[in-house]
């Protein structure tokens, strides 16, 4: 990818935010803008824009990956704590996954909170 | 009590259970030993971050959307999308004494087949060089075995001695030679219970070189019984650029223990040319902006701060430093040359034309300098090699000039003859270290015209002969000019009389 394609992806995102919060109709418009009016290589900006959106998107939800049952109360609480900690809103999504044995994966943005038995066996195994 | 103990084991479980916060990114790219990945937001520059499958990576470039990390191990089962994970941590290896007689690679993991490192500490790769306060003047000297060195371009503990010259020259002959006289200085002075003494230990950092080149080397350092005394760092040609570009860190922070802990040591980086385009691939696939001969902009730092953690401490120990550069057609203007030349306190150059003349070491006199080294130097060599580095010098400008004429008075002749007379003397064969006490009554022998009388090309039987005869029968007087480092008039009688007998037994 070029930089100039980079740069371009850069700047959409910054219009795409709003009082620091990712705007769903912003990018909208940035998508409607780009339709009108494509940029020499709409492919890489595009990717380029998708990926720092996704990023964004990631920041704002905690993805609580969970091997048994979990309850909405935990899911409240765990909403709580994250928005306490990144000090912005953040929800929480359960996603089961038995992989984890037991216990609790949780990701927000690039942060990961483990707690399950499987990453204890793996600990063990190195 | 029952109850206390419950109230521990809660605490243990509490705390078993504790979820572990670690920061992830997915790799978007991989090719070339470099990987290129999103996220990882909160990584450090150089810090490691553990790849899936054991390999791990270091985060040399932190751009605004993506890190740019150099892989360390197998990159073949990467794949982009994999989930890379920071460690908090920065590349370490280990160090110690249960490194000597060991081959190890850039990580410090064993590659002799002999099983793992005894070791339990462990030092960082990258560090900062110390600081002013901190040093102490060279002063101490760090005796290489080969005459032309030791007497005219002397090297002392502490100090960055570059040894440059076109390949095929003799420059890792030079360092293997210095490696094998630190193992027989630390095997006579261990002998003698001296507890002043102190042991030389060396690090060989092999950098893009042949793994037949490195076997070789290990083999002539195993058959002079120098491996018990040396740590060998081997990044071969086959290594990707990463490991060739951290295996002169490494060696530099298993030395830096050494130097740390009182203790002095020696490492040989060959060849810093090699390692300067391990750097420059790694750049260029990093997209970094390049420069000069395609090298990065801090291709200038990638080595002084590796050169400038060679030092002598206070209080502590040393770690000297013999870089060596390879030159093209003889070319010491070129950028890396230039470079590490400003950086080290002196150079060693080696000529081609000297060593087709068979003139090897094929040390060039007017090129080489030892800008700290003389100050380390011990009385005895200044006594009997002090003017020989001008006489030499004098010898080469007037062998250029008695080429276009054949006429020439008595004082040039004679000027001629004694030049041609000390470079057959210098002349030495490979991996066979002189000891200094022995140098010295060579050069006293010279000094006082023991060979005046000699064909030219008897000089060097001459000197063997000579150097023979005081190691069988005049041991004594050896230890005696080993201890005093000086010649006074009692020794120098001695030396006299025992240079009488000789000449009366030695046939040309």
């Amino acid at each position: 990818m070029q930089k100039q394609d980079q740069q371009l992806a850069r700047q959409l995102f910054a219009i795409s935010v709003e009082g620091g919060v990712l705007s769903v109709e912003k990018v909208a418009g940035v998508l409607a803008y780009l339709e009108k009016h494509p940029p020499a290589h709409p492919l890489p900006v595009l990717r380029a824009y998708q990926r720092l959106v996704k990023a964004e998107y990631a920041k704002g939800q905690a993805v609580v990956e969970h091997a048994g049952p979990i309850t909405d109360e935990l899911l409240k609480l765990i909403e709580d704590d994250m928005t306490r900690r990144y000090r912005r809103t953040v929800s929480a999504l359960a996603k089961p996954s038995p992989a984890l044995l037991a216990g609790l994966r949780i990701r927000v943005g690039d942060d990961v909170y483990e707690s399950s038995v499987s990453n204890q066996l793996a600990g063990l195994s190195v | 009590m029952s109850t206390v103990l419950e109230q521990i084991e809660q605490q243990i479980a509490k705390l078993s259970s504790k979820a572990v916060r670690k920061n992830t990114g997915v790799i978007r790219t991989v090719a070339d030993g470099v990987a290129k990945i999103d996220g990882l937001s909160d990584v450090m520059y150089n810090e490691m971050v553990q790849f899936p499958g054991g390999a791990i990576g270091i985060a040399l470039n932190l751009e605004q959307d993506e890190v740019g990390c150099v892989i360390l191990g197998d990159i073949a089962q990467l794949k982009e999308g994999d989930e890379v994970q920071t460690t908090g941590k920065l590349l370490s290896v280990p160090v110690g004494k249960g490194l000597l007689d060991r081959v190890v690679d850039a990580l410090g993991n064993a590659v002799d087949g002999r099983g793992p490192i005894a070791s339990t500490e462990f030092y960082p790769v990258e560090k900062i060089a110390p600081g002013i306060i901190v040093r102490k003047s060279v002063s101490q000297p760090l005796f290489t075995g080969i005459m032309a060195i030791d007497s005219m371009i002397p090297i002392g503990r502490g100090q960055r001695e570059l040894i440059i010259g076109d390949r095929g020259t003799g420059k890792t002959t030079i360092a293997i030679d210095t490696i094998i006289n630190q193992a027989k200085i630390n095997k006579v002075g261990l002998a003698s219970g001296d507890p002043k003494f102190r042991p030389v230990y060396s690090i060989y950092v092999a950098v893009g070189q042949k793994n037949s080149n490195i076997v070789r080397t290990l083999g002539a350092l195993e058959v002079a019984g120098a491996l018990e005394f040396t740590v060998i760092v081997a990044a071969p040609a086959a290594d990707n650029p990463a490991n060739q570009y951290l295996a002169p860190y490494s060696g530099a922070a298993i030395g830096e223990w050494f130097m740390e802990n009182g203790m002095d040591a020696l490492i040989v980086y060959d060849d810093l040319s090699k390692h300067a385009v391990a750097y420059r691939q790694i750049s260029l696939i990093l997209k970094r902006p390049s420069g000069r001969e395609a090298y990065p902009g801090d291709v200038f730092y990638l080595h002084s701060r590796l050169l400038e953690r060679a030092a002598r401490l206070d209080g502590k120990g040393s770690l000297t430093a013999l870089p060596i550069i390879e030159t093209l057609a003889g070319d010491v203007s070129a950028y890396i040359p230039t470079n590490v030349i400003s950086i080290t306190d002196g150079q060693i150059f080696l000529e081609t034309d000297l060593f087709n003349q068979g003139i090897r070491p094929a040390v060039s006199v007017g090129l080489s300098v030892s800008r700290v080294g003389s100050a380390a130097q011990i009385k005895a060599t200044k006594q009997v090699g002090g003017k020989l580095k001008g006489e030499l010098a004098q010898f080469r400008e007037l062998a250029a000039f008695a080429q276009f004429g054949s006429d020439l008075d008595a004082k040039t002749k004679a000027q001629l003859d004694r030049g041609g007379r000390i470079v057959e003397l210098f002349k030495q064969p490979a991996f066979n270290p002189i000891p200094i006490e022995q140098q010295v009554v060579t050069l006293w022998a010279m000094q006082k015209g023991y060979y005046d009388s000699l064909e030219i090309k008897k000089v060097t039987p001459a000197s063997v002969s000579l150097r023979e005869f005081f190691a069988t029968r005049k041991d004594a007087l050896l230890t005696e000019i080993r201890n005093k480092a000086a010649l006074d008039k009692d020794i120098e009688e001695k030396i006299k009389a025992a240079m009488d007998e000789w000449k009366a037994t030695f046939v040309a």
